[in-house]
């Protein structure tokens, strides 16, 4: 096993992540509890923090799997160092202009702001400029660093060869890593995604300075495509390390075939028209396009899912696979990402759509693939180059009870959300009215398996983090 | 340029942007709330029941509004005959945009009731002669008891109010599409152009229409329904939904065919080897 030198922007990454995710959970825990009736003096604070809990968690978990996907992929491929640098500084500007529109502006429109909402909240104006100015430093920066990543790729390969088309003709020469790949595939996909994320911006501005309102359809179109695709390709970026960390553990390869090829040109060709699936109660939009966003949804997720977890499985069948918290995680994520699937291709079912939309199945799926999928890939991943990087002595018994707590928190936490959610309880109430009473009580339950699942967090950054410390200080 | 004018150009125009900021987020929160209200009055209107009144018409017959909803949908609109201001117009607009329309008969009718309840038969006679529709069977001209009117009025929001001084009626100009005796929509004011009525008249021939009111100016729309064939038609706006993708495609293609030439290592073998020197 050939090991590379972690540059010193992976390391400020995952110390930016360990930092930022038990922060973000713990402003999720707060959310819980005050839809569960707890903490009434701060009910005032659900929407700014639900803002930021929202934005926090789909922009840390992006970068980091950039950020791991960046690492790993510098064994195939040189990013720019100063890209890396870049990246970092842009993100941490945009992370403290969103601090100061949430806690001093209050700013609440939901992570995804949908527009008109921006401008007519009663926060004060300027908070919706900042946080305005926040995804523009944001969405700027990640779309330089995907191109950057691209670039590095089209440096070793050409268009073809990085999309694998040579499988798709026969040939197995020259033979390429899935991780390149999927990588490929995910970064094109989101170039799409922050582009879109550009437009919308602008037509914030041009109202925001010329007055000319938008068509909120147009408005909405441009969210999702930006935000569904976006948070969609972070777990792609997640599944480019699995694709290469797994074989570390069950020594054998897992290279790229036909399958794999169709699979995820699939996914570049139809991701893109996946998101319509969140338009399905807009009247306004045409029928044909919410039949595509039904045959999307399904096209997009299910041919690479398939052939990804049958992969994964033969791949570990009958093998000595090495075990530990890294490779636990890693496996443990595959789950997460079928059982979150599963959950999300039930609710882009149009005539399930009916019932379920805007009710708690919807954040149960996303959180199931988020938390469960690409949370456990990365930190999965962070923790093999941690242990990569400094070899030091496993604790096994340590390393079970971390993945079990967090195992057991998040998917109590997740069928807390699709109980409730199967029994119509709305989401993003604060507070449930009388005839949702029995919301509260699936909220209390959550908070309580969100905060088991920190506990293993906790575990897992204990033994991660002293072989990160290990790693930045080789000599303590 | 040099350094200090670049400084200078460039401070001129962050105080540039700062001062054309305040202003516009100032005139934001006090220009567009009246195309909004509107918009948000007529929507709140939709599927009100309005009350099944008494009225007499022209030709002297005292029926209900539910006898004249009965064999189709009905397109009621408010006005009194004094009015020195906006009910003749009104009126004259509603009779040609309805022309225009097409449908007059076969798809509704249209009834115009005073709110002036002192007006008679005759009155009504020689309102639909100004307007030159006396000979029109489907336009209708009807009177009622005050309290009856009033009824109506604040079913579907419309406000009047005799001034004392002037001997004038205070009121807003209302058009109401009603099926069944259900408000399917509801147009305040004269709309500019004769869309917002052929709507209307698409909704009362039973054509769900996949649009709605955006208030202001709208910069781009990704669908535009064609009030005149009734279809809807794609806008430009759309083209802001495909341009991320045609963008996405065209940045990758630009950027591996520029890396093309520069390309360092040739893959002839397997590529999965790591580069050189990065091990």
């Amino acid at each position: 096993m050939t090991t590379t030198r972690a540059s010193s922007e992976t390391l400020y990454w995952i110390a930016i992540t360990f930092v930022l995710f038990p922060i973000l959970t713990a402003v999720g825990i707060f959310l819980r509890t005050v839809q569960a009736g707890g903490l009434p003096g701060l009910q005032s604070w659900f929407y700014p923090l639900m803002t930021l809990h929202g934005v926090g968690m789909v922009g840390v978990w992006y970068v980091a799997a950039m950020a791991a996907v960046s690492d790993r992929l510098s064994r195939y491929v040189s990013p720019s160092p100063l890209m890396g640098r870049i990246a970092l500084a842009g993100t941490l500007l945009g992370v403290a202009l969103l601090l100061v529109c949430v806690f001093a502006g209050r700013f609440a429109a939901g992570w995804y702001f949908l527009y008109p909402l921006p401008f007519k909240g009663e926060w004060p104006q300027w908070a919706a400029v900042t946080f305005l100015l926040a995804m523009t430093v944001l969405g700027a920066t990640w779309l330089l660093w995907s191109l950057d990543l691209l670039r590095a790729i089209a440096a070793r390969y050409s268009l073809s060869q990085a999309l694998a088309w040579h499988y798709l003709a026969g040939r197995s020469e020259p033979e390429l890593p899935p991780a390149v790949l999927i990588t490929t595939v995910s970064l094109i996909a989101a170039v799409a995604a922050l582009l879109s994320g550009v437009v919308l911006l602008v037509l914030f501005y041009v109202e925001l300075l010329a007055g000319t309102a938008s068509d909120p359809l147009l408005m909405k179109n441009l969210t999702f495509f930006f935000g569904h695709t976006l948070v969609n390709l972070t777990l792609y970026l997640g599944i480019a390390l699995v694709y290469d960390l797994l074989p570390v553990y069950a020594g054998r390869p897992w290279k790229t075939n036909r399958i794999v090829a169709t699979s995820w040109n699939c996914v570049l060709l139809i991701v893109l028209f996946a998101y319509f699936h969140h338009m399905y109660m807009d009247f306004v939009q045409p029928g044909a396009l919410q039949a595509i966003g039904q045959i999307a949804s399904y096209a997009s997720a299910i041919p690479a899912a398939v052939v990804t977890i049958f992969g994964a499985l033969l791949l570990t069948y009958r093998t000595r696979m090495r075990w530990n918290l890294g490779s636990t995680l890693i496996f443990l994520a595959l789950a997460g990402w079928a059982i979150g699937g599963v959950g999300a291709v039930i609710d882009s079912t149009i005539s399930a759509n009916v019932r379920l939309h805007n009710t708690l199945w919807v954040p149960a799926h996303f959180h199931t693939y988020f938390l469960a999928g690409v949370v456990f890939m990365v930190i999965g991943y962070f923790y093999h180059r941690c242990q990569e990087l400094t070899d030091l002595p496993e604790n096994r018994s340590v390393q079970r009870l971390a993945v079990l707590l967090m195992v057991i928190g998040a998917y109590g936490f997740f069928a807390m959300f699709y109980l409730a959610g199967a029994y119509s309880v709305p989401r993003r109430y604060a507070i449930y009215p009388a005839e949702l009473a029995f919301g509260a009580k699936y909220a209390g339950a959550a908070a309580a398996f969100a905060a088991t699942f920190l506990l293993g967090f906790i575990l897992y950054l204990a033994e991660t983090g002293k072989r990160w410390l290990r790693v930045v200080r080789p000599g303590q | 340029m040099s350094r200090t004018r670049r400084r200078a150009a460039g401070l001129v125009l962050a105080g540039a942007v700062v001062a054309g900021v305040a202003p516009r987020l100032a005139a934001a929160a006090t220009t567009r709330p009246n195309a909004a209200q509107v918009a948000r009055a007529e929507s709140r209107l939709g599927g009100r029941t309005v009350p099944d009144i008494p009225v007499t018409l022209a030709d002297g017959r005292r029926v209900q509004l539910a006898d004249l909803w009965r064999d189709g949908p009905l397109l009621l609109t408010f006005y009194y005959r004094r009015c020195t201001g906006t009910c003749t117009p009104f009126l004259e607009w509603v009779r040609d945009a309805v022309q225009a329309a097409g449908g007059l008969g076969s798809d509704y009718h249209v009834l115009a009731l005073t709110f002036d309840d002192s007006e008679t038969t005759a009155d009504l006679r020689a309102q639909a002669a100004a307007l030159r529709l006396l000979a029109t069977p489907d336009w209708d001209f009807a009177v009622a008891a005050q309290a009856d009117v009033a009824r109506v009025a604040a079913a579907v929001d419309f406000g009047y109010r005799l001034d004392p001084a002037t001997l004038q009626y205070d009121h807003d100009s209302l058009l109401i599409g009603i099926d069944r005796g259900r408000v399917v929509r509801a147009l305040f004011g004269t709309p500019e152009g004769n869309d917002r009525l052929r709507e209307l008249v698409w909704e009362l021939r039973g054509v769900f229409l996949p649009v709605y009111r955006v208030p202001g100016n709208t910069l781009l729309r990704c669908f535009r329904f064609d009030a005149r064939s009734g279809r809807v038609r794609l806008d430009w706006g759309l083209f802001l939904l495909v341009l991320p993708g045609v963008g996405a495609i065209c940045l990758a293609l630009l950027m591996f065919a520029g890396a093309g030439p520069y390309r360092r290592v040739r893959l002839t073998g397997p590529g999965a080897a790591p580069t050189p020197g990065r091990q």
